[in-house]
């Protein structure tokens, strides 16, 4: 009787067998806009984004407007879904009709996949007017001239500093340079009888909280790919310089065994014990969306932001910084294309619903309308990003055909360079070319 | 070592480390029970009994968490792998213990060879195998294969009916019984408490994998057995050491409780994988 | 041989051990050959595979900067957690045997923490040495030691994941123990009346009776060290207090600073979170070389204890 019930088993396993062979799909061939809008939409959306708790609170209000403003159409929203699940699911072929990411690094395999359809066809039909989004955004948007992504919100990145911290050692202004960052976080640095830290000025490590290379970058400049997506670093003086100063300032902190000792009693990074809200760190590199957090965790906290201070010969650069920004496309195998449209441009291309976005996440809106709203909510706090974020000289993390791999590759190099087991920089920036030089070929067909 | 040991000094040596062990082995457990009732405070600091007794920690994470859900998927895919393994597996694993057949020898060492197969080496075929089926983001792919056969299952049973005296199924078949009726009417009855233990085996395997899950339902988060959800829980809500030890008491307790029912057939169980045959 | 009764058996041989067959198809040969093709093709999992020669294996020999840190932290695993475990639970199982009245209990308790599933064990070691609030070095501080950052410390992640898999040694030790009871109480008596120590003992009478199963623990445990994954991944994430919202599973492997990467965790990194599947697949065609060499080496010896199959 055993042997019965699983021979109909057989035939099925075959299947698989013969299907799985010829694997790969559908390719870039995803739905496209009808000829004309339909005049009402209907239908369910299926729509993921990576937010959880509050800020997913935030996406499910201005959700419900959405649905308010279009009766016909129902959103099921999950939240909580990061990149990775995402693209595998959208791979897989499951029917996800508008996805939403927080990493502009998935850009470049989301759209030359095919993952995320082009969305040129409706952009033209319902004529959007994407002069409305500065040409940074723009920009990380989409990948070798295909759009697939559309944005909704940015994310930019500068310094946050304890006002009573600063005052209480004589300072009344932030940095403006690394070096005057190395001074300041130096004298703000206390120690316990044991020798640990106490109290640190700056974290100089790589790896801590939003530390990382392309946080740095603009602070002198410093690229990432050429135009050909083959490594910049080695070739781009400014690396050199973050480096130098991060070491230096690793040395006068007292060393990496010390502050990497701090770095593991820290707090959560999004949780009240976040060590910039407890007073653990003086100076912290962080985003905008900091500032709600703050007002939500720790109201009393008197701060200040400010944009990160820049390099040693790249004065004229202050004021710039990181940008990067959530995004959001039609999945390959959308079921509701039309619907799902009609979110994106409600999420993305809505003054409205960008500023109710925006006042609830505390992120930049990306739309111009939007940005100069009266109704946007800018805290003295909060302006310092706006004004980073529409300076021309703020950046991004450039989209490659093989994600964030090659600031995973970088990544890797820096974590043995601050720990001191690398003496030959400019070696070592090399070998990091031709490594993301190899793994760009991977891609390559 | 197997001498009578007389001296008091012995004996009062040997069960200091019996102790000690005890303690070591033990400890943990106290450790983790303690911090689960521990208000988010006291767990927050350091470490030391607590002040006061949150047996409410339990409720909370049974409030931020599916964790029912969680469970049902947990014993859904240990529970359905077992009864498939079970169906597919004793027939081969009968095969290769009484059947003199061309090849069999070839075939034990494929089945050794598969039952020690690192996972990750076929992962991504078959990930895009189970996503051709429109079976990712379920626990099916991990469910499934079972129904042919696994190998480390096959193998156990197989060590387990060579125990059993040949003579009984030479009679059986004297009787003329073919070897289905054989296998079910004869060996089946005598070799339960190796099925048993093989089931078992197979139940806490599922039970335990957090691969499996990662690869194939991470992104579903309504699939998530219990021992993937745990995993995710500490990450993603940023909460507290109290609760998460309080969900590590919730994941541990079916496996604790399973064993002490059946530990006996477990503990033989255990014993037969490595040795003899 | 072709007998009709032998082949009668053949025939119902091969009926019982169908679906078992397949499997094997299924599950083992067919993606084997897969992979081996994929490992020379572009794929990214949405479009189909794309030839690229040799650029995986390139890759793989030269460009990859972390694959060489996962061969040694798997290597490593397998030089040091294999043996300790080995060892601890010789240890265990042989204090067992001194323990008459209250043997079972005994082994009860020492075996228990092997049961619980391993994300739990791993979550609960993570907080039982965590540095600032954990029980252990707030312990140690009594004596005046400065206890180790454990799991945040580059130096001593992977020494804390052996002391991990000394807690669930459970499992080999009660296959130990089992082993150790068997041996012939003769052996020992005929020993001892020749004079030898209890070392001696030890070494020419119980180890070659436990040969056998030393050899099963030996080959299971390389195997596992192999792909080794759950544990290092579950500690990295558990122990790194970055929340890991938004970006993937992937993000907190090796953590802190590519201590506890191994060689399975990387492959599932490229294949899964970088998408790079052509590339996992040629990692994954070593990995089942090297797996399929350490059986080879050591089921020679394995089939020795493995009786032929039933006659």
């Amino acid at each position: 009787m055993t042997t019965r019930k699983t021979w109909l088993v057989v035939p099925a396993l075959v299947a698989v067998a013969a299907l799985a062979a010829c694997s790969g799909g559908s390719g870039a061939d995803g739905p496209t806009a009808a000829a004309s809008a339909p005049s009402e939409v209907t239908g369910t959306v299926e729509f993921w984004h990576f937010f959880t708790d509050r800020e997913a609170d935030t996406i499910q209000s201005v959700v419900d407007d959405f649905e308010k403003a279009n009766p016909g159409v129902t959103v099921h929203v999950k939240s909580g879904q990061d990149d990775q699940k995402m693209r595998q699911a959208i791979s897989a072929g499951k029917a996800i009709d508008v996805g939403m990411s927080y990493s502009t690094d998935q850009v470049g395999p989301l759209c030359s996949s095919g993952d995320f359809v082009d969305l040129s066809s409706f952009i033209q039909r319902d004529k959007v007017d994407l002069t409305q989004i500065p040409d940074t955004v723009l920009g990380y948007t989409s990948y070798k001239d295909v759009r697939c992504t559309m944005p909704a919100l940015a994310d930019v990145y500068g310094l946050y500093y304890n006002k009573d911290l600063l005052s209480a050692a004589g300072y009344t202004e932030p940095p403006k340079t690394l070096d005057e960052l190395s001074d300041m976080a130096v004298k703000l640095t206390t120690f316990n009888d044991d020798g640990s830290i106490k109290q640190l000025g700056f974290m100089p490590l790589l790896g801590y909280y939003e530390n990382a290379e392309a946080h740095w970058a603009p602070a002198a400049d410093a690229q990432w790919l050429n135009d050909d997506g083959t490594s910049a670093i080695g070739s781009s003086p400014g690396w050199n310089a973050i480096l130098e100063w991060q070491k230096d300032l690793i040395d006068r902190l007292g060393g990496y065994k010390k502050l990497a000792d701090f770095q593991a009693a820290l707090g959560q990074e999004f949780s009240a014990e976040n060590d910039f809200q407890t007073g653990k760190v003086a100076m912290n590199l962080d985003g905008e969306y900091r500032t709600a957090f703050i007002a939500d965790q720790a109201p009393d906290l008197d701060y200040g932001t400010a944009p990160f201070p820049s390099a040693k010969g790249y004065e004229d650069s202050y004021g710039a910084g990181y940008i990067t920004g959530n995004i959001m496309g039609i999945g390959k195998g959308a079921k509701n294309p039309e619907a799902a449209w009609a979110l994106i441009k409600y999420l993305t291309m809505n003054a409205d619903a960008q500023v109710k976005l925006a006042n609830g996440i505390k992120n930049a809106p990306t739309m111009h309308d939007a940005i100069v709203s009266p109704d946007l909510e800018v805290s003295p706090q909060f302006k310092t990003f706006l004004d980073i974020f529409e300076n021309p000289k703020s950046s991004t993390t450039p989209p490659s055909g093989i994600g964030a791999e090659y600031q995973t590759i970088f990544g890797t190099h820096t974590a043995k360079w601050q720990q001191g087991d690398v003496t030959d920089l400019p070696g070592m920036l090399t070998t990091v070319d031709d490594e993301i030089d190899a793994a760009v070929k991977l891609q390559a067909g | 070592m197997n001498r009578r040991s007389s001296s008091t000094l012995v004996w009062v040596a040997d069960h200091a480390v019996f102790l000690a062990l005890a303690v070591v082995f033990l400890a943990p457990f106290a450790f983790i029970l303690l911090t689960s009732v521990m208000s988010p405070a006291r767990a927050g600091t350091s470490f030391g009994w607590p002040t006061s007794f949150h047996w409410d920690n339990y409720a909370e994470v049974f409030h931020r968490l599916p964790m029912l859900k969680y469970t049902g998927n947990s014993f859904l895919y240990a529970g359905l792998a077992t009864l498939f393994m079970l169906v597919s597996s004793v027939p081969a694993a009968y095969a290769m213990a009484r059947i003199q057949f061309r090849g069999s020898g070839v075939l034990l060492v494929a089945v050794i060879g598969m039952m020690l197969l690192p996972p990750q080496v076929t992962s991504v075929p078959l990930y895009v195998m189970w996503s051709k089926l429109g079976l990712t983001g379920t626990l099916w792919p991990l469910i499934l294969p079972n129904l042919l056969g696994d190998a480390f299952s096959i193998f156990l049973l197989r060590q387990f009916f060579l125990t059993i005296p040949k003579e009984y199924s030479e009679a059986a078949r004297l009787d003329g019984c073919g070897e289905l009726r054989t296998l079910l009417r004869v060996i089946v009855p005598m070799a339960k408490p190796g099925i048993a233990a093989t089931a078992i085996f197979m139940f806490f395997a599922s039970w335990n994998d957090y691969y499996g899950p990662l690869l194939y339902t991470s992104e579903n988060e309504s699939a998530w057995p219990v021992s993937y959800a745990l995993a995710q829980f500490r990450g993603a809500h940023s909460v507290d050491w109290n609760l998460t030890m309080a969900a590590t008491v919730i994941a541990m307790v079916p496996v604790l409780i399973i064993f002490f029912l059946a530990q006996r057939i477990f503990v033989q169980g255990v014993t037969l994988t490595g040795v003899k045959g | 041989m072709a007998s009709t009764i032998q082949r009668r058996r053949n025939r119902a041989a091969l009926g019982l051990l169908t679906p078992a067959l397949l499997g094997m198809i299924v599950f083992f040969v067919f993606p084997l050959v897969v992979t081996v093709y994929l490992s020379f093709t572009a794929f990214d999992l949405s479009n189909p595979p794309r030839w690229n020669d040799f650029a995986n294996w390139r890759f793989l020999v030269s460009g990859d900067p972390l694959i060489g840190t996962a061969i040694v932290n798997t290597l490593w695993f397998v030089a040091i957690l294999v043996p300790a475990r080995i060892v601890g639970a010789l240890f265990v199982g042989w204090v067992l045997t001194r323990a008459r009245r209250s043997s079972g209990a005994l082994r009860t308790v020492y075996y228990l923490p092997a049961l619980i599933p391993p994300v739990a064990a791993t979550i609960a070691f993570v907080f039982v040495l965590n540095p600032a609030t954990g029980p252990v070095n707030e312990m140690l501080g009594w004596f005046g030691i400065d206890g180790p950052g454990w799991f945040t410390d580059p130096a001593w992640a992977k020494p804390s994941l052996v002391l991990l898999g000394l807690w669930v040694l459970g499992d080999i030790m009660v296959i130990f123990l089992a082993s150790l009871l068997d041996v012939p109480t003769e052996q020992y008596e005929a020993a001892e009346l020749d004079g030898a120590s209890t070392r001696q003992q030890f070494w020419f009478v119980t180890v070659p009776n436990m040969t056998p199963v030393l050899l099963f623990a030996l080959i299971t445990g390389i195997i596992g060290a192999l792909q080794y994954f759950t544990e290092p991944a579950v500690a990295s994430s558990t122990a790194m207090g970055k929340s890991m919202v938004g970006e993937g599973a992937s993000g907190a492997l090796g953590w802190p600073d590519q201590s506890t990467l191994t060689y399975g965790q990387l492959l599932y990194s490229k294949a899964f979170g970088a998408n790079l599947m052509g590339y996992a697949s040629a990692m994954a065609v070593v990995l089942f070389v090297v797996a399929a060499l350490v059986m080879a080496v050591l089921l020679r010896r394995f089939r020795s204890f493995t009786p032929d199959v039933a006659s």
